[in-house]
């Protein structure tokens, strides 16, 4: 239970920093190697290699070697995994009536309009 | 065989009756607020009968960064239609391209009681089938939700200085 809230602590952390969401979303499609990353940031390489390293550490990239390069590509599991549906499940229901009642004050506000 | 997940909520709204089961039953008001913050319905069809079709697909918006575009259809029947006291559905959702891994089977039922001005709706819902990665959805929200708060902060910074 502390793993998984330490791992949760990780992953949001992670995703708190514009550039590693940016990241995440390059590597989302396919996979990438790290120059070809930092190509598209106005840092350094180190600096772009260190955003990678803690997307890794998240576990929320995996990195593979495939000859002399190595590849960066997304990781679902930590994002996309089953138990984490089930964990928001109830969070999900009580967002939408929270919104159905927006909706609701909404419509009633517009039909007092009329009789007002 | 018993759910893998139940969750029982109860909301009393300052509506009546009529007007809160049309929300739940008129296509154009589903729009309006079935999804999560930052996610378009794009499609929504509803026939309010036992055995009608139930049917809506989700896109994450462009605010989901990397989910934008991503689309999660649920495709539902309704077993119990009691116009203002009851509606029930068993339904399958799951992330398009992914159906099988993603696959959620569930059972809702949303009991309507008026009281007064007021209207209490209580939904039981129930997942009983739940594919490896049917956490893509849910994390595709919360992502757009981080990045939403971070919008905020920035806004609220800005007004400040």
């Amino acid at each position: 239970m502390v793993e998984r809230s330490e791992s949760l602590t990780a992953i949001f952390a992670c995703l708190s920093d514009p550039t590693r969401r940016d990241i995440l979303r390059r590597v989302a499609k396919r996979g990438l190697a790290i120059g070809e990353i930092a190509e598209a940031y106005p840092m350094s390489f180190a600096a772009v290699a260190r955003h990678i390293e803690v997307l890794a550490r998240a576990e929320l990239v995996r990195k593979q070697r495939q000859g002399k390069h190595q590849l960066i590509s997304i990781n679902p599991g930590p994002l996309g995994s089953a138990s984490r549906y089930l964990e928001r499940y109830r969070e999900l229901w009580e967002q939408r009536l929270d919104r159905l009642g927006s909706h609701l004050k909404t419509s009633n506000e517009g039909n007092n309009d009329g009789t007002n | 065989m018993a759910p893998i997940k139940e969750v029982e909520l109860d909301r009393v709204y300052e509506a009546p009756v009529d007007a809160v089961w049309s929300a739940w039953t008129d296509s154009t008001k589903l729009r309006e607020w079935w999804g999560p913050d930052n996610v378009i319905i794009t499609d929504c069809q509803v026939e309010v009968r036992v055995g009608g079709r139930f049917f809506i697909v989700m896109e994450a918006g462009k605010e989901m960064g990397a989910y934008a575009g991503t689309r999660w259809p649920m495709e539902a029947t309704f077993t119990a239609v009691e116009p203002e006291v009851r509606l029930a559905y068993t339904a399958i959702a799951w992330t398009e391209g992914q159906k099988d891994e993603t696959q959620i089977d569930q059972t809702t039922e949303v009991i309507f009681t008026s009281e007064g001005v007021k209207t209490r709706v209580r939904v039981s819902a129930a997942i009983h089938r739940l594919g490896p990665k049917a956490g893509t959805a849910a994390e595709g929200m919360r992502y757009g939700f981080t990045q939403q708060q971070e919008k905020l902060a920035l806004y609220l910074s800005q007004k400040s200085s």
